[in-house]
């Protein structure tokens, strides 16, 4: 209603999230993205990795922690954009005085706290069929830095979402690009095997960064990019800040473009 | 007009023809129940969700340097999973499709051949999927080095057209237990991913547990897989035919317990008011 003033973003973000946290329990057909297909892909890779030694048993736990968080955070806060324009519940979501990046960002700290969740039982259920301990260097740092590549994820998933908002192509350009992004970011294997020139392009995203730096901390004699952990880092940080900060600014011309246009229903 | 009245239940009700039953869903399927049919979609699953597939497990393969294991193999194996987005996935969510625009209702009630009308429903499934491997197994062999045999060109096309078959049957039958299921399309996905661990095509079998590999065997595109490998590599005609036999038996399978289900669960449905429920 014109001239009501917004409800604090906090409050905003915990309803979303609540909502999110219901809807998930309802359809749990999330399980599938951020749990199930994982686990799969850890466990294919596990058995190409077998004979090839404890560290590439790593890169399976990784990369398949890394899709467990891209599928929930990802999947999860861009799909549901597109379940609103299904259900026609987006259009008055986007008319209410609270700000719909609030909305948003509801969902993907849901979404990243169940991606995270994910990425654990990856990691236990490998460590579990491996029979063996398994050579992880710095296990603390490692957990810490675990949780940083899901926050990178999540800028990716808010960027990606105010995308979604305007287009609806969200749920094509998810399934298409899965596996694409998978690749570019290096997920199951170093960005460094891949031909130079694609390079720019995974630099392009934050988990590029946070991933090589995951692998410098977790995996022994890891060679990946050549700057090394400290630069990785801070290059995740910035990038991540970057896609925050643009999220927020595209968030409401996107709104006011679709809103203007009348497009918020379109399926 | 005329004021007479017929008693309930005695309307006459005409039958359409088997084969209008079955082109008319050929035709409609894809535009109302199938899932991911738009044509943004078919694009994306014939051409671009393959290759960045194949890429993903082929640099996989590559970094795991195993012997029993090269990218060629991996590619292939791939460029035939792929078409379970357009067999599997797609074909199962009919019935949900259906429950989600209530028109289920309006269809079993009709007098429309059952069998026929599901048929019709897999035949753009079938096209589709058998063009998503065509195009998979160009990059396999013109980006990931697969060797061709001499000759192989028409065991291959056989071998594809038979799996395809085959899988859009296995859809259907996802399909028919999303009768009785709220969705279908947990079952979809699991079958998309179960695919790629269980059904040799990322490595061999024999890597699994014993009960995994007998899993792996019941799945038509294990034999899929078998064939179209065997048929790229010139394998002879004798284990070409026994896994033709094979992922032909797994279809027909699939199609009668998709239609024996669809008895089943219709009548529970009828008895217990769940028709509409997703």
């Amino acid at each position: 209603m014109r001239g009501t003033p917004p409800p604090p973003g906090p409050r905003i973000l915990g309803a979303s999230f609540r909502l999110a946290a219901q809807t998930f329990v309802a359809d749990p057909q999330w399980l599938i993205p951020s749990i199930v297909a994982p686990v799969i892909f850890a466990l294919a890779a596990y058995e190409m990795y077998r004979g090839s030694g404890p560290v590439l048993v790593l890169y399976a736990i990784l990369g398949a922690g890394m899709m467990s968080m891209w599928g929930q955070t990802l999947y999860g806060s861009g799909w549901a954009i597109g379940q609103d324009r299904f259900l026609g519940t987006l259009e008055p979501v986007l008319g209410a005085p609270a700000r719909y990046l609030w909305v948003v960002a509801g969902r993907v700290l849901w979404n990243t706290l169940i991606g995270l969740a994910g990425g654990a039982l990856v990691f236990l259920v490998i460590a579990a069929t491996y029979h063996a301990p398994l050579p992880l260097r710095d296990p603390l740092l490692f957990v810490g830095l675990f949780a940083f590549v899901i926050a990178t994820l999540a800028t990716v998933g808010l960027l990606f979402s105010a995308l979604f908002v305007l287009t609806r192509y969200g749920g094509f350009i998810q399934n298409i690009g899965e596996f694409a992004f998978y690749v570019a970011t290096g997920c199951m294997f170093p960005v460094v095997l891949l031909p130079f020139w694609t390079t720019p392009l995974s630099l392009l995203f934050p988990p590029t960064w946070a991933l090589d730096a995951l692998r410098y901390v977790g995996v022994p004699g890891y060679r990946g990019l050549s700057w090394g952990l400290l630069p990785d880092l801070v290059g995740a940080l910035v990038l991540s800040v970057a896609y925050a900060a643009a999220a927020a600014l595209l968030f409401e011309r996107v709104v006011r473009h679709v809103l203007a246009q009348g497009t918020a229903d379109e399926y | 007009m005329s004021t007479e009245t017929l008693p309930l239940g005695s309307a006459p009700r005409s039958h359409p023809s088997l084969s209008r039953t079955f082109w008319v869903n050929a035709r409609f399927a894809p535009r109302t129940s199938l899932g991911f049919m738009r044509l943004d979609f078919v694009l994306g699953t014939v051409f671009v969700l393959p290759f960045t597939q194949i890429v993903f497990f082929a640099y996989v393969a590559g970094l795991a340097g195993n012997p029993a294991i090269s990218v060629a193999y991996v590619a292939v194996g791939n460029a035939v999973a792929t078409m379970t987005y357009s067999s599997v996935f797609s074909v199962c969510q009919t019935t949900d499709m259906e429950k989600q625009q209530y028109t289920l209702e309006h269809l079993l009630v009709s007098p429309a051949n059952r069998a026929a009308l599901y048929l019709g429903r897999g035949l753009v499934p079938v096209l589709l999927s058998f063009l998503t491997v065509g195009v998979s197994l160009g990059y396999a062999v013109g980006i990931f080095g697969a060797a061709v045999a001499p000759g192989a060109l028409l065991p291959v096309t056989i071998s594809v057209l038979l799996t395809s078959v085959a899988m859009v049957g296995f859809g259907l039958l996802l399909g028919g237990v999303a009768l009785y299921l709220r969705t279908s399309i947990i079952l979809g996905n699991i079958f998309l991913f179960i695919g790629l661990l269980l059904s040799g095509a990322n490595f061999p079998l024999s890597f699994l547990p014993v009960p995994l590999q007998w899993v792996g065997e019941a799945l038509p595109l294990t034999w899929g897989i078998v064939a179209v490998r065997d048929s790229l590599s010139g394998t002879g005609w004798g284990p070409l035919l026994v896994a033709w036999a094979i992922v032909l038996g797994e279809g027909a399978a699939s199609y009668a317990l998709a239609l024996g289900l669809w008895e089943v669960f219709e009548r529970r449905a009828y008895r217990t008011g769940s028709l509409g429920r997703f």
